[in-house]
């Protein structure tokens, strides 16, 4: 406890009025917001988490009642309940919304609320682009699920196949509020993602080393990454879907050299990793609370870690099992097939982990438990009736019927839904300080256990016996009336457990307070008081192992007498500690956002771009997009990179960290680097579309008037400049952080001369050579990369300005340069796509 | 489990370990499916016949598998003789740096058998299907 | 031993009693669906197994006093259960189940039928060796015992060709022509459908098929060539002025017309709508006055303004025409 600084004298933790005075101190910092209107700009990771997760959770019943409507249509054969044009939209928005506006959210929303207890952080490193993830996702899912009221949603199913949904002649607005409002989510959930990867990295408290970190943390990194990799496919597909629907470009229509099959890859190399995106957040739940009443530490944890990083790779190879029946070579199938059978082992490794803690453990009985072992034993079976449908003879059968339909509820309820309950009544105690009704819980859970069997267990057989899915009704002469009756009774007792769980929740304020930490469990996010404080931890400890409060003596005394690390908030300022990605020694402490209407409104203009564009109001459009670019340039010019008013902070112990890190160290680098991961693998989609399209084409490119382009001269101007503005950057962070302000500042102007230049040549190709996009695929997409490139320039543009800006005004010098650092990240990965789409469509025509 | 060769020093003891070190494994097999599968479809996207043949393909394959074997089990070695490290006592649940890298190294070799039985997965195709049909 | 099964597991479920056998994967009727069937009995078997197993540990688990597990036995139960164990037996499943994806050998003497899907009806184009094409529509008839190779097109969005008691299903995509080899192996009158989600109609897309002795086949191939015998007869006058001719042929009477389904031995087949309707006079009758009531989405406009008699006309011709 003694300190090396002379100066610096160490509060007197064994003093109640320091202690006092520290809690007062951190109280007021982390205030949240009142009134009507200002309350909802609060950005603390417990406000925000609730409000996600209580959204998904709305989003989930609703999308209840459209499953019950359809089933209600499909009780007795020949039923006319429903049109058949409500049921296709009721299918399609009961689908969408379960997988975008529930399954993938509330896995972020409940991350929201953990992370930061799990790790001994007070909040997660961006609060404020939680608060815009949230808004994002509050408008878009409210913007998509509200068409229903309107007759126009979606109805082209979940995977929304062209060419039937991009002809505009056979389907309208539905199928541009589905791309347009859910690729806007999509944006949400890859913030919310870069968000979790930096916060399980970075924001670690001293000591957690890697091999100490909850296994929660282990499975959000990795679902995080997933996201990161499988969401970006898809935005990809959803640009070639709407610049098809919107401007005609003919991506999936065959008539002009497109192919329907380029959007079912794109799709699926999202929607394969999807079922795991939300499947293992689940098991993450699962490995929290299994230790908890087992009593005893999870035996097997490098093999949990094996299981999670194992699926997440091999969940990437198993895309194409959505596409067996589309006529691919045999073998191709039958690799596909393999991986699909590969990906068991890990799953079967996790639940043996479960089993053999439960085994060794001191089992006590509760209500979380049940919901989990009673999860674990439908899981099971939706994932051998997954090894059944991975072997590709029996899934040219099973495809596309009820027998399908019954898998994959077996595998979302089982692995979802379920593990979800458990989780909400283990996790209850922990946001509100009250227990849920162990009583109403067992009911509520036996009623949906019996009801989901009796509603999907019918369903594999319906299947087998000849019905398709995505019917609005069957003939009588099918026999399987009975098997529907049973599965929409079943349907409504599900929905009956449902709703007693609701009931349970609604009663819950008239209840009082439980215990601190009811069920006895050895991590840190039951540290939490049940009259919780808004500053998360009351000091951030020191780890020496997995199940802290378990196994470190007097821990929870030494955490709440503020013993161990940064008790106080002496600067008035909301911070927490950023560490080592391996081993957790403290780096710097971070001062973090507080609440602020900015990302509020920043997520209002960002909406207003992707929902006036649905309806054709380009100039609005373009509009908001400007409004949402001031909105983001407000922000960061405001609230990010600040400098702070002394070098470094003593955190205690007699350890100081610097306020201030730029470069691979600070959250921001990371952020950045995350995010043009994922925007990477974004422009590797519309490049493998590219390359596609040369495979189906024996004459790629095409000759002809409006075919033949873009040269070679013009791409490889583009291609030097783009080099040139990279080059500028670098040398722009390389002098100026030898302190040559001013050969950096000269720097960065010749950086924006040349990117702005590269943006121009880089469509001066297609341009020049009259390259017509609507005429075949292959002008489309050379357009498409040419501009997705430009576009990436203009931004680049914006950013080496907005640098430049930040230097002339003061607010970045040779030390503070994270501006600087950061968008040299954002050029290397401009210079990779600039190399790639220059080379690409400038030189591959000569070689192909 | 005292192993009396893992007292001695050892030249795998010496190479950093990291997360990336530890996707090694699975990165191989990645590379391996891709190379398959890639292969495969451009062949048979390129060739007008359904019935082409794939010729060099299972040549390539064996190739290219044995590769990706190698690659793992060396991964998987090295990992073997990290994860086995010296000092600290048992369970290694501690969290000293010794048993920070015994986890990392113990898990990267859990991923290494996983990957092992991927690739040999992905290749057993090659052994039933010979053309684009 | 198959039927056997069939039966066990015919008693446990009552509600099986009902199903059907003309459109059902239980029921094969073609070599390729066969051999699904017996794939799919032994992957039942092994996951009932397995899922009875996994239930039992669980249950042992849970109740086991502390500590009667140690951590050593612990990481053993993982290694074998959970990864060594299953590695084997998804081999074993893979070098088991991967061969039947093989598909049948095509000779050039084989009888080749193109099916084209389209919103939502079938179209299908008979090309016997030696002989000219024949089109028919929404029936697809097979000769029992022989090769068939189906090519399967589709002009406007995705469908899935699929007969569950024949084989499995194959995509029709735009741009693409997928094969699909198939032997039927028992006579009868079964039922196709549309699996892929293709619009309004989808649910309604079904067609009859239809497996018949070689010898029959060819007789029914022979008459399917000629044009149609028609009478002059009123209902023949009104579907040329309520403009039918322009969609649907009716070879040997009207213009050729490749919009619609083609007519020309309308009378001869079970179903009408695309397997939807029994082939009744009233039927015909109320589907030529307002076919959007049957099927929504359908392409063929209503005509509101033809009186009963007249659709009772067009529904005698159309029902000659054998």
């Amino acid at each position: 406890m003694t300190t090396e600084s002379t100066q610096y004298i160490a509060p007197d933790q064994n003093n109640p009025a320091v202690r006092k005075g520290q809690e007062d101190r951190l109280r007021e910092v982390w205030k949240p917001p009142s009134g009507w209107f200002f309350r909802w700009t609060d950005v603390n990771n417990n406000r925000i988490g609730v409000w996600y997760t209580l959204t998904a959770f709305g989003f989930m019943l609703f999308a209840g009642v459209l499953a019950l409507i359809m089933r209600t249509q499909l009780a007795v054969p020949n039923n006319d309940l429903v049109t058949a044009n409500t049921f296709n939209q009721l299918f399609t928005l009961h689908g969408s919304m379960m997988m975008f506006l529930f399954a993938v959210p509330m896995f972020e929303a409940v991350s929201i609320i953990l992370l930061p207890q799990l790790l001994g952080a007070r909040d997660l490193p961006f609060p404020r682009l939680s608060g815009f993830g949230y808004w994002s996702f509050l408008i878009g899912g409210v913007f998509v699920s509200g068409s229903i009221f309107f007759d126009a949603a979606p109805d082209g199913g979940w995977f929304m196949y062209p060419p039937l949904t991009t002809r505009t002649d056979l389907s309208g607005l539905g199928a541009d509020i589905w791309m347009l409002g859910l690729s806007f989510i999509e944006v949400s959930s890859v913030a919310a993602a870069v968000e979790l990867i930096v916060g399980v990295l970075k924001c670690r408290p001293p000591g957690m080393r890697l091999n100490l970190m909850p296994l929660y943390a282990w499975y959000i990194l990795v679902v995080a990454v997933m996201i990161l990799f499988a969401f970006p496919p898809l935005i990809a597909g959803d640009v070639l879907f709407e610049m098809e629907r919107l401007l005609n470009w003919p991506f999936f229509n065959a008539e002009k050299g497109g192919d329907p099959l380029l959007w079912q890859h794109l799709f699926w190399i999202f929607g394969h990793p999807e079922v795991y995106i939300v499947f293992l957040p689940s098991i993450a739940l699962f490995a929290m609370l299994i230790p908890t009443f087992a009593q005893r530490h999870l035996l097997g944890y490098p093999w949990i870690v094996l299981a999670a990083v194992g699926t997440a790779f091999l969940s990437f190879g198993l895309w194409v099992h959505h596409m067996f029946t589309t006529g691919l070579p045999k073998i191709s199938l039958a690799f596909f097939a393999a991986a699909s059978e590969a990906v068991a082992i890990p799953t079967g490794v996790q639940i043996f982990v479960f089993i053999a803690t439960l085994w060794a453990g001191n089992v006590k009985k509760s209500t979380p438990l049940l919901y989990a072992s009673g999860s674990l034993a439908v899981f099971v079976i939706g994932g051998l009736t997954g090894v059944m449908v991975a072997v590709a003879p029996f899934d040219w059968q099973a495809h596309d019927t009820y027998f399908i339909v019954a898998h994959l509820h077996y595998v979302l309820i089982g692995g979802t839904l379920l593990p979800l309950f458990a989780g909400l009544y283990y996790y209850w105690p922990l946001v509100t300080g009250k227990k849920l009704s162990d009583k109403l819980g067992r009911i509520a859970f036996w009623i949906m256990f019996v009801g989901m069997n009796l509603t999907f267990f019918p369903m594999h057989l319906s299947g087998l016996l000849g019905m398709p899915r995505r019917v609005f009704t069957y003939p009588e002469e099918l026999g399987i009336g009975g098997l529907n009756l049973a599965s929409t009774a079943g349907s409504y007792m599900f929905a009956l457990g449902v709703l007693i769980v609701c009931i349970d929740l609604a009663l819950s304020p008239r209840r009082p307070k439980a215990p601190r930490n009811p069920w006895n469990a050895g991590t840190l996010e039951w540290l939490a008081l049940p009259d919780d404080e808004d500053w998360g931890i009351r000091s951030v400890p020191l780890i020496e192992s997995r199940y802290p409060i378990w196994d470190q003596k007097n821990f929870v005394q030494k955490v709440d007498e503020g013993r161990f690390f940064l008790p106080d908030a002496e600067e008035m300022r909301r911070e927490s500690i950023i560490t080592t990605v391996l081993d957790a020694r403290p780096l710097q402490v971070i001062r973090l956002g507080t609440p602020s209407v900015k990302p509020m409104m920043t997520a209002v203009a960002l909406a207003g771009v992707f929902i006036l564009t649905t309806y054709h109001l380009y100039i609005w459009s373009a509009v908001s997009g400007v409004a949402t670019l001031a909105c983001v340039l407000w922000w960061l010019w405001t609230g990010t990179a600040e400098i702070p008013e002394k070098p470094t902070k003593h955190i205690g112990h007699g350890i100081e960290v610097p306020l201030y890190t730029s470069g691979p160290s600070a959250p921001g680098w990371w952020a950045m680097f995350i995010t043009m991961m994922a925007d990477a693998t974004a422009f590797s989609g519309l490049v493998f579309g590219y390359f596609f399209f040369w495979t189906i084409h024996n004459d790629f490119p095409p000759s002809g008037v409006g075919l033949n382009g873009p040269g070679v001269f013009w791409p490889m101007v583009a291609l030097a400049l783009t080099l040139t503005g990279w080059a500028a950057t670098v040398g722009a962070r390389e002098v100026h952080r030898r302190c040559n302000v001013g050969a950096g500042r000269a720097l960065l102007i010749v950086g924006i001369v040349a990117t702005l230049a590269s943006l121009f040549a880089g469509l001066a190709g297609p341009w020049y050579s009259g390259l017509d996009p609507e005429l075949h695929v292959y002008p489309a997409i050379v357009w498409t990369l040419a501009i997705w490139t430009a576009v990436h320039a203009a931004i680049g543009v914006i950013m080496q300005a907005y640098t430049l800006a930040r230097s002339l005004a003061g607010k970045m010098t040779p030390i503070y340069d994270a501006d600087l650092r950061n968008i040299t990240v954002y050029h290397h990965f401009l210079a990779l796509t600039g190399i790639v789409t220059f080379c690409t469509i400038g030189l591959f025509p000569g070689v192909a | 489990m005292t192993e009396p060769k893992s007292d001695r020093k050892h030249w795998a003891r010496d190479l950093k370990v990291t997360l990336w070190t530890l996707i090694v494994p699975p990165t191989i097999w990645a590379v391996h499916f891709l190379f398959c599968y890639l292969w495969v479809a451009v062949t048979c996207a390129k060739s007008s016949t359904p019935g082409t043949a794939l010729t060099g393909f299972p040549l390539a394959t064996l190739i290219a598998t044995i590769v990706a074997l190698l690659g793992i089990v060396a991964a998987g070695y090295i990992a073997r003789v990290q994860s086995e490290t010296p000092g600290d006592p048992a369970p290694h649940e501690q969290g000293t740096a010794i048993d920070r890298l015994r986890f990392l190294a113990l898990s990267t070799r859990l991923l290494a058998g996983l990957s092992f039985v991927a690739v040999i997965f992905t290749a057993l195709p090659v052994i039933m299907f010979g053309d684009c049909r | 031993m198959r039927k056997a099964i069939f039966l066990s597991v015919g008693a446990c479920l009552p509600l099986l009693a009902a199903c059907n056998r003309h459109q059902s994967t239980l029921a094969p009727f073609g070599e390729e669906a066969d051999k699904v069937l017996s794939i799919t009995i032994v992957l039942v078997i092994g996951a009932i197994i397995l899922a009875g197993g996994l239930a039992l540990l669980m249950r042992h688990a849970m109740r086991a006093p502390e500590g009667r597990l140690t951590h050593k036995g612990g990481m053993k139960l993982v290694l074998w259960l959970g990864g060594i164990g299953p590695s084997i037996l998804l081999l074993g499943l893979l070098l088991y189940a991967l061969p039947a994806m093989r598909p049948r050998e095509v000779a050039n003497s084989d009888l080749r039928i193109g099916v084209e899907g389209e919103q939502f009806w079938w179209r299908v184009r008979y090309a016997p060796p030696g002989g000219s094409v024949v089109e028919t529509a929404n029936e697809l008839r097979l000769p029992v015992g022989r090769t068939v190779e189906l090519s399967l097109r589709s002009p406007d969005v995705i469908h899935s060709f699929w007969v569950p008691g024949l084989a499995g299903k194959m995509d029709m995509i735009p741009g693409r022509t997928n094969r699909l080899v198939v032997r039927a192996t028992k006579a009868g009158t079964y039922r196709g459908v549309c699996a892929e989600f293709c619009g309004l109609g989808h649910a309604l897309m079904a067609f009859d098929v239809i497996a018949m002795e070689p010898a029959a086949f060819e007789r029914w191939l022979a008459a399917q060539r000629q044009p149609a015998t028609v009478t002059a007869s009123p209902g023949a006058r009104l579907f040329a002025s309520y403009g039918c001719s322009g969609c649907h042929s009716v070879r040997g009477v009207g213009p050729v017309a490749k919009i619609g389904p083609d007519l020309t031995h309308f009378g001869s087949r079970p179903t009408l709508a695309a397997g939807v309707l029994p082939m009744t006079h009233a039927n015909i009758a109320g589907f030529v006055r307002d076919p959007g009531k049957t099927k929504p989405g359908v392409r063929m406009p209503a005509f509101p303004q033809m009186s009963a008699a007249e659709a009772d006309q067009i529904a005698s011709y159309l029902q000659g025409l054998k």
